[in-house]
């Protein structure tokens, strides 16, 4: 691919940011070119170095707050006619309504990733506990002579905290996992920003 | 290696790189890339990132025809380099600690 096709392509895939960032992406980038191809590397060769257009794109996408990108949506593509600006305040109880409800739901689906890793968590602490409590409660009836008791909470305690131990690294996994599920998430958000403003 | 940790890691080597003299972008890459694997795209953002943070400026400068960004470090610059060497002290005497954990038991 040549320089100009790459940043041609980089353009369109950013298509949505305001325009000072992308220009600042694509100079970036025909800088970073250039200086290759000074440095005596293959101007194919170069391009290809840096990825394919969309993998870069969304690279700078993830890296842009989403407030900033909600922002470049909303400004509108052309000066409002009267009409469309009295049509857009009769019709704000509808509108606004049902774009609450949308950010709403994002919203709520977010908190509930970061909900499931803090329940994850409650289990570990409680099997945490239950083992301490499982522990001293026995030792009480060990002490009192209530030797069957005893076994049977100290025995409790100790699978309580095998359990623990075990679920600690699966737990450690699905967090990881789900950090990773809500960064996409976000991604996602973010593109979709950009395809709809893509498609008008 | 963890994610933030390099973030944070590579944000003190661009500040390195520009720290003798202003530098352009496929340098601060040539420069970093024996030590540490950056690429292109993820120089781009710690770019801005540190520009947002007042830690470098940016000034274009004509070359070989051509305009080419420059970078600048800034006092608050140098300081999150000295932070980072008082921070390595105590990095290195973790590391210690967990290397002499090792020793022993091997």
């Amino acid at each position: 691919m040549h320089k100009q096709n790459f940043l041609a392509a980089l353009q369109d895939a950013l298509y949505g940011l305001p325009q000072s960032d992308i220009n600042q992406s694509v100079e970036y980038y025909s800088e970073i070119i250039d200086d290759q191809i000074e440095d005596g590397i293959r101007e194919e060769e170069a391009v290809a170095s840096l990825g394919s257009p969309d993998a870069v794109a969304k690279q700078i996408l993830l890296d842009i707050a989403l407030p900033k990108l909600v922002k470049a949506k909303v400004r509108p593509s052309h000066t409002l006619h009267a009409w469309e600006i009295l049509l857009l305040v009769l019709g704000a109880p509808v509108w606004a309504s049902l774009l609450l409800a949308a950010a709403a739901v994002l919203f709520s689906l977010y908190i509930t990733i970061w909900a499931v890793i803090v329940s994850l968590y409650a289990v570990e602490l409680s099997f945490g506990l239950g083992a301490l409590f499982g522990l001293v409660q026995g030792g009480i009836f060990m002490g009192t002579g209530n030797i069957p008791a005893g076994v049977f909470y100290m025995g409790a305690a100790i699978a309580c905290f095998g359990l623990a131990i075990l679920l600690f690294f699966g737990f450690n996994k699905a967090t990881a996992g789900l950090i990773a599920v809500s960064r996409r998430f976000v991604l996602w958000i973010k593109s979709l920003f950009l395809k709809r403003r893509k498609a008008q | 290696m963890d994610m933030q940790l390099k973030r944070g890691l590579l944000d003190v080597c661009v500040l390195a790189a520009i720290k003798k003299e202003d530098s352009y972008g496929y340098k601060i890459i040539k420069d970093i890339k024996p030590y540490v694997e950056i690429s292109e795209s993820t120089l781009y953002p710690i770019l801005r990132r540190l520009e947002n943070a007042s830690q470098l400026t940016v000034h274009s400068a004509e070359h070989a025809g051509r305009l080419r960004k420059y970078y600048h470090i800034t006092p608050a610059g140098l300081e999150r380099i000295a932070a980072f060497r008082e921070e390595w002290k105590e990095i290195l005497s973790i590391y210690q600690f967990v290397t002499r954990e090792e020793n022993e038991n091997a």
